[in-house]
């Protein structure tokens, strides 16, 4: 493969090996996916959910939309803390290919802190105002995603980087383009729709607004189901427009490839069969506790392989390049311990927080 | 250098000024509003003041609302935009220090839960757990600048690491210490600053009391930030110090700077003392825009002076903002800067083409063509001479020369040079006569650019440069080949043809 248009190594080398990066990009961009889900897929089915509610403020669709926007106030905020770590792994091991990507699409990837910065105020906005700003808030979040895709398809094909060069947008003409944008859509909203059901079951079954609440929890898991419908579909269109060396890629990996790619098509069929199972989710509380972590592993799988086509895609221009690592395990151990106790710091407060309620006159 | 160049007309360097700039205000006033807010709730609980905990509980919406969103966004931009317009020079960075990022990372999470917690549970839960989220938040918001803080000063004064490429020794290099007393000050003065609008919304009679109150906050941040910078100035290697210090600054421009930042602060004091402290029935809204111009102007003075004295390098010594390595000179001068980029080499061959994509790859990280530090105003051009010989009327032609020529002819007084160059008749008889000793004129900067970079081996490995000894400190020697020193004085000298944006990035066919 031509190389030329590649970026040099950096001279630096790697702090690490690179098998500790990998690792700790597919963990971060894990988390990141989970507050990503409910941020967009959550605004996105506010939006229709409170069309449907038509301004009635007592209609399941209403209270559904306005829940979902209240999980957003914090789901925003955790979708940019938790992408900050995948964001900087990233440029530790494909950097060349990263910034070569971003810098090809310019303004437009720019433009996502401005839409990141308009779809979060909008979200504040509609809370204050209503009127347009939900909408607003699920265009700049859609926008968001189709940005990522495009930087993504644009960063694992340096072959194509001179015609990205004279046209970006070229990329939204990638077979592969529509499909993945789809599929991390999709399963947005699922997450979204599966978190949204779970509540709605729990507070039906503690006797709060049983009413509202059993409704919610069956729009949701309806929801939940057509779009995990959907998603399959567009996950087998998506196989079958990978570029060849790249699907042949995966067939070949033996397990290491296999192993996850069977194991999330599996679990989506379980996820199916187990949404389709339910007509009234709250008389089974636990197939809907079990429904949402079988999802979150499906996702917490797909991430790997999602990682491994990465892999794949650029493994003819990496295996040409070889990292010098200088590793600094002493400050990697630093920053695991450190992670661990921020962690359990946050744990720990949170527990505090919900065990502390305002004594007596403290209450408002 | 070697990336494919994202081309802004108004300059990425300005870009990344506005993005920087919005960051460090608002993460700094994160930090300090939580040191402020939470002591605030401490002693409003202390004394059963409820006054001053409505101050704390408004001010916390602020800082939920601005910091937690606009700050972690302006955050993640300052690396979008870096990776934009140098990512050689970012990838430097994060590739020595990618663990201090991601222990930084640690605390961010720790300061977003607690904020995000803190905010919502007001009168939620019981008082001590509310006040404990609150000192965590700080906690995490003042590690996140004790980790940041140690990369940043590492850039202008890397210290033992120049030697040893050792993480700690770049780490606590000189300037650390100094420069996180002078960063505790200024997240004080931040706060404040912002802080003054929720006081005002407190009852006519408590006002005073609570505008008194963040004086006395103001007026620490004062004395903390100008002892952090006066030790900040004591630390800095002395090569750097007569930047700007002294009888004879060697860049006059940051002399002025730093002038601007100690008035600025000395501002901020005297409107505390008079508005806040003495008669604060008397603050108003104009008073709190005074105090945050005076604290605004030291803190963006400081970074201006920090950023101007580490001109033209991203890490001191070693790498240079165009993401040119010092060890990488006389490589790319002996082989080619195309040999080094595929995004030079490809495209159009011919030799005014081909030096655009120099200029791209080499000079247009600080230089635009039209705008901010344009390449155009900076070369001599028809018109220039034209000005110059006319000399209409008369002593005009002086101060054309002094604008347009002397700052490469500084050693040639103007009636010198009236007599040497070529007069008015001669210019309008042969104009391209003329653009050939500008081009001439041209190619002998590039050539003495590019000996600029050989220089640097007389350098001591290891050490600070002294940067004074070089004729134009403020900028990366040009790198490459006799032939490309051709090409890009040619792509330079057309630009007085008016052509506005010739410059064609790599690949394209
Ligand atoms: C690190 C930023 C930086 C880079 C990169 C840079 N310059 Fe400059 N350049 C400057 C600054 C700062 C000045 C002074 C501007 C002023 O005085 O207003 C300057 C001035 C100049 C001048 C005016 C003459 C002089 O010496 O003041 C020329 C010509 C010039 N640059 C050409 C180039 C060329 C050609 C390149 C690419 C090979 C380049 N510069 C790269 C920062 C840079
Ligand atoms: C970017 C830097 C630069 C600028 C701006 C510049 N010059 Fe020059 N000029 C040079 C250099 C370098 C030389 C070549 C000196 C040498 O040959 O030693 C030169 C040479 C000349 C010469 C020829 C001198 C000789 O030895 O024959 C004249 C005349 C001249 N410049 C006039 C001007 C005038 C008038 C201006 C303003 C309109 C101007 N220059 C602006 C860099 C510059």
């Amino acid at each position: 493969m031509n190389t030329d248009l590649i970026p040099a190594l950096d001279a630096a080398g790697m702090p690490g090996p690179p098998w500790l990066f990998h690792f700790l990009l597919v963990f971060t961009f894990f988390l990141h996916l989970i507050f990503m889900n409910l941020t967009l897929g959550g605004t996105l089915m506010a939006f229709v959910a409170n069309l449907r509610g038509g301004g009635r403020t007592a209609d399941p669709n209403a209270v559904l939309a306005k829940r979902l926007m209240g999980v957003n106030t914090y789901a925003i905020s955790l979708a940019i803390t938790t992408g900050v770590a995948p964001l900087l792994f990233v440029q530790v091991l494909y950097q060349q290919y990263f910034y070569s990507g971003t810098i090809l699409l310019g303004w437009i990837w720019f433009n996502m802190l401005v839409l990141l910065m308009i779809g979060y105020y909008a979200a504040y906005l509609h809370k204050k105002f209503r009127g347009p700003w939900l909408g607003v808030s699920a265009l700049t979040f859609f926008g968001i995603a189709m940005t990522h895709v495009a930087v993504h398809l644009i960063h694992v094909q340096p072959e194509k980087w001179a015609r990205f060069d004279a046209n970006a947008l070229a990329v939204l003409g990638d077979p592969t383009y529509w499909p993945r944008l789809l599929h991390f859509v999709l399963a947005a909203i699922t997450f979204a729709a599966l978190v949204a059901a779970w509540w709605a079951v729990r507070r039906a079954r503690a006797g709060v607004d049983v009413e509202v609440n059993t409704a919610i929890a069956a729009t949701a898991w309806r929801w939940g189901l057509w779009s995990t419908v959907l998603i399959m579909v567009d996950g087998f269109i998506l196989l079958g427009v990978l570029p060849k060396p790249v699907l042949l890629g995966v067939m070949r990996g033996g397990l290491a490839t296999l192993g996850p790619l069977t194991i999330s098509i599996l679990f989506g069929v379980g996820l199916l069969m187990m949404l389709a199972r339910a007509k009234n989710p709250v008389e089974n509380p636990g197939l809907v506790s079990g429904t949402l972590a079988a999802l979150t592993l499906t996702i917490a799988v797909m991430t790997v392989t999602r990682h491994q086509v990465r892999v794949l895609y650029l493994d003819p221009f990496t295996s040409q390049f070889h990292p010098t690592i200088v590793p600094q395990w002493g400050n990697f151990i630093l920053f695991a311990l450190l992670l661990v106790a921020g962690l359990a710091t946050v744990f720990w407060m949170i527990r505090r927080v919900l065990t502390s309620p305002a004594e007596g006159d403290e209450a408002a | 250098m070697d990336y494919p160049i994202w081309n802004v007309a108004m300059g990425g360097g300005v870009l990344m000024a506005w993005v920087a700039i919005t960051h460090v205000i608002v993460s700094h006033f994160a930090i300090g509003g939580g040191l402020i807010i939470v002591i605030t709730e401490t002693l409003a609980v202390k004394r059963s003041d409820p006054e001053l905990r409505e101050l704390a509980r408004r001010s916390s919406l602020v800082l939920i609302l601005v910091s937690t969103v606009f700050g972690a966004i302006s955050g993640v931009g300052i690396w979008v935009v870096a990776g934009l317009i140098s990512p050689g020079a970012i990838s430097a960075l994060i590739h020595n220090y990618v663990w201090g990022w991601a222990i930084e990372w640690v605390f961010f999470i720790l300061e977003i839960v607690a904020a995000l917690v803190y905010y919502t549970t007001w009168d939620k839960i019981s008082k001590g757990a509310h006040l404990l989220v609150g000192w965590l938040y700080f906690i995490g918001a003042y590690f996140s600048l004790v980790v940041i803080n140690g990369i940043i000063t590492f850039m202008l004064t890397p210290g033992g690491w120049l030697e040893s490429h050792a993480f700690w020794d770049g780490f606590f290099n000189p300037t650390y210490w100094p420069s996180l007393v002078l960063r505790t000050g200024i997240v004080v003065l931040m706060a404040v600053a912002f802080m003054l609008w929720p006081a005002f919304k407190a009852s006519p009679d408590r006002r005073p009391d609570l505008v008194r109150y963040l004086g006395w906050w103001f007026l620490g941040g004062v004395f903390v930030s100008y002892a952090g910078y006066r030790w900040w100035e004591a630390v800095l290697p002395d090569t750097v110090t007569a930047l700007f210090l002294g009888e004879a600054p060697t860049l006059a421009g940051l002399a002025a700077t730093r002038s601007f930042t100690l008035w600025s602060l000395t501002l901020g004091l005297a409107v505390t003392v008079v508005a806040l402290l003495l008669a604060p029935k008397l603050a108003r809204g104009l008073t709190a825009i005074l105090l945050m111009v005076g604290a605004f102007g030291f803190f963006g003075g400081y970074e201006r002076l920090r950023e101007g004295t580490r001109k033209p390098f991203l890490i001191h010594s070693h790498l240079f903002s165009n993401g040119l390595l010092v060890s990488q000179i006389d490589e790319i001068n002996a082989r080619g800067i195309a040999a080094h980029s595929g995004w030079v080499a490809a495209g159009d061959p011919a030799p005014e083409a081909f030096g655009g994509r120099i200029f791209v790859a080499q000079c247009a990280s600080c230089h635009t063509i039209d705008g901010y530090q344009s390449i155009r105003e900076a070369l001599p051009t028809v018109a220039d001479m034209e000005l110059v010989a006319a000399d209409q009327p008369s002593g005009m032609g002086a101060v054309h020369y002094r604008e347009q020529c002397s700052r490469c002819h500084g050693d040639i007084e103007y009636q010198e040079m009236a007599e040497m160059m070529p007069t008015l008749e001669e210019i309008r008889e042969d104009p391209e006569f003329i653009r050939e000793l500008n081009l001439g004129m041209i190619t002998m900067t590039l050539v003495e650019l590019r000996d600029m970079g050989e220089e640097f081996a007389d350098f001591e490995p290891g050490k600070q440069f002294d940067m004074r000894t070089l004729d134009r400190s403020y900028m990366p020697p040009f790198v490459g080949t006799e032939e490309e020193v051709e090409a890009l004085a040619l792509y330079l000298a057309s630009l007085d043809r008016g052509e506005t944006d010739v410059v064609a990035t790599g690949g394209e066919k």
